[in-house]
């Protein structure tokens, strides 16, 4: 399979950003140098109208990464098939280079909770999610990409590390995976875990997409930090510099600037992505494929 | 009215409605989007940029979970209204 | 960990953390479990918000938040299309108690449900005025149209077109809302139609879009009104974009 889609293209090596309904009209009359713009799927699962025209606008000036929030692949329950009816029919008419979901659920028996929840990291976990993976590029006919997750809290039941985690369903299901450096931050202190360290086992080989955010600050009840992954503002420095080094390891990769949470003029949005091109630029053009065995 | 008498006040009504300036043949579509003013009242909505919810993947640190004490606080537009001669004041309510 | 459990921790904050849920220092923490529960509460009152911002204007933040959680707690979204989430929310609002003082409120969120329906609705040319012309006489009262899926009509006892104008700017000034209203919406091509119409109109447009045909219709609204103008109703509805074609 490709790293695309059915396009066969890729995302160019650039930085990216979310389309915000309220920047549409600017964006194409403007027609401003941005690598590729990424919206969540779920919001173009309407029948028609604005949404729609705006999109096939988009698509016919930039490349497009469509990004799912609401697969619910970490589900116990199975995937729901009329959501995978429409993401194929989203995939098919736009034609996307890049599609891309969480590891998370979101879903249980008394409806859709609107948030990406955790899992614990088992070999039952690992069975499950790899078969959801399976059945989505299945469906979809496209390969995609799992995002790692941003989680405030642990599970006893964990047994497998969480790059392990991802690796073994990239290795089971043939899926890529989408490398989201602000949540490798947000966890890492969140867990007391070294977020350079993580970096510097991820199978980089298998990164189709780098996303990074801005986070949000507060204690747990202990007085611990605890980063919580809200997407409301610039890009923290620590994670522009995990970004760097990041880069260091993968080469250049498609990022995306996320920012959905008091969403700024676009301009303040330009500028982040000008900042992370800069990065692009300075990043050696090839990838350190070596994969740091923990002892 | 007999089926007959109103299929010809329906048939009349039509051809005169239709014969009338604003809607006088051939209609042209950029004739059509007028035509729309001259009925009912228009009500001009904002721009159609922020129409309905969109999904998140984001988290917040906003804190609105607690609170299952209701407190009825009218600090809305709705004091505002009035139905009746009395504004719509909202009570303070056990729940 | 079972995530029904999960879940329901979640959506009921007077419940424990769930078992199973630990952190790096070994213990749970309920400060690290709210951030799920707030980021639940949060973003769904949000997108509440977003479909229905003219009733969160009308009782003010607050009274919102408090209304949102009441009917989260009764009904979460049953997909992932956050635009979908609410279409039961007016019901809600009417039986909502705190709020009974603002009769007109749940007319508002039915307007509002509406409009956003009316936006993702399906891309469908709808029935010309030359079409409409074009229908011979004689089978005129017996024909059925057949609705346009964006068109929508509100009829209330209050004046919610007026409500919902008023809301649209950011100044809101005293009114006086005890007048009747029916507000047609449509969509002929991208951009959402709100309009008031008349009280007969309003009758033969319900039963239109109800799949009455065109002479039972007229009946009815002449039933309403004997000064029912058929004609212009017939041709303001379709210039408006309430139908998709005739009725096969």
């Amino acid at each position: 399979m490709n790293t695309g889609t059915q396009s066969g293209e890729a995302l160019p090596a650039r930085a990216g950003l979310g389309l915000k309904p309220e920047h549409i009209d600017e964006i194409i009359a403007t027609e401003p140098d941005v690598g590729f713009f990424e919206v969540h799927a779920e919001n173009y699962m309407g029948d028609g109208g604005a949404p729609h025209r705006a999109l096939t606008a988009i698509t016919s000036r930039y490349p497009l990464s469509l990004h799912g929030v609401g697969l619910s692949i970490g589900a116990e329950r199975p995937l729901d098939k009329a959501h995978l009816a429409r993401l194929k029919a989203l995939v098919e008419r736009y034609r996307p280079q890049s599609f891309s979901e969480h590891l998370a659920w979101s879903t249980h028996e008394s409806g859709f909770l609107n948030d990406l929840l955790p899992l614990p990291y088992t070999k039952a976990t690992l069975e499950r999610v790899s078969a959801h993976v399976d059945a989505v590029q299945q469906t979809v006919g496209a390969r995609m990409l799992l995002e790692n997750p941003s989680t405030y809290i642990l599970f006893e039941d964990s047994v497998i590390d969480e790059i392990d985690f991802l690796e073994a369903i990239a290795e089971n299901t043939g899926c890529g995976l989408l490398l989201d450096v602000n949540n490798v931050m947000v966890s890492a202190v969140n867990h007391r875990l070294d977020a350079f360290a993580y970096i510097d086992r991820f199978p980089v080989e298998r990164v189709g997409e780098i996303h990074l955010a801005g986070y949000d600050e507060t204690v747990d009840g202990a007085g611990d930090r605890l980063l919580i992954d809200a997407h409301n503002s610039t890009v923290a420095d620590d994670v522009f510099a995990l970004y760097r080094h990041t880069l260091g390891r993968t080469g250049p990769v498609p990022t995306l600037i996320e920012w959905d949470n008091d969403v700024p003029a676009f301009p303040v949005l330009l500028a982040e992505a000008t900042h992370a091109n800069q990065m692009l630029d300075a990043a050696p053009h090839w990838r350190d494929v070596r994969v740091a065995r923990r002892a | 009215m007999n089926r007959q008498t109103l299929a010809l006040a329906l048939a009349g009504s039509l051809a005169s409605a239709l014969a009338t300036a604003a809607y006088a043949a051939p209609l042209a579509p950029e004739k059509m989007v007028g035509m729309e003013k001259c009925y009912g009242i228009s009500l001009k909505g904002q721009n159609d940029c922020a129409a309905g919810a969109g999904t998140t993947c984001a988290g917040t640190s906003t804190m609105d979970y607690q609170g299952n004490a209701w407190k009825a606080v009218p600090a809305g537009t709705c004091t505002t209204m009035d139905v009746g001669g009395h504004k719509g004041m909202l009570e303070p309510t056990a729940m | 960990m079972d995530q029904n459990a999960f879940a329901s921790a979640l959506l009921d904050p007077t419940l424990p953390v769930p078992g199973g849920v630990t952190s790096a220092r070994g213990e749970a923490d309920a400060a690290r479990f709210a951030v799920y529960r707030n980021n639940v509460a949060v973003s769904l009152s949000k997108a509440l918000g977003q479909r229905f911002p003219v009733v969160q204007r009308l009782v003010g933040d607050d009274f919102f938040a408090g209304m949102a959680r009441a009917y989260i707690a009764t009904t979460l979204p049953d997909s992932p299309l956050m635009f979908a989430y609410g279409d039961t929310f007016p019901d809600f609002v009417a039986g909502f108690a705190p709020a009974a003082a603002l009769p007109y409120l749940a007319d508002t969120a039915r307007l509002e449900a509406q409009w956003t329906r009316a936006y993702h609705a399906a891309d469908i040319a709808p029935l010309t005025v030359e079409a409409l012309a074009g229908l011979a006489p004689e089978l005129l009262g017996g024909a059925r149209l057949a609705p346009h899926p964006a068109a929508a009509l509100v009829r209330s006892a209050y004046s919610v077109g007026m409500i919902w104008q008023a809301h649209q700017g950011d100044e809101v000034g005293a009114q006086t809302v005890m007048t009747p209203e029916s507000v047609m919406i449509t969509r002929p091509e991208f951009d959402v139609r709100v309009h008031v119409i008349a009280e007969a109109d309003a009758v033969f447009a319900a039963a239109l879009l109800r799949g009455e045909s065109i002479g039972e219709a007229a009946t009815a609204a002449f039933g309403t009104d004997p000064t029912f103008d058929f004609g212009r109703a017939i041709v303001g509805l379709t210039s408006l974009g309430a139908f998709a074609g005739l009725a096969s």
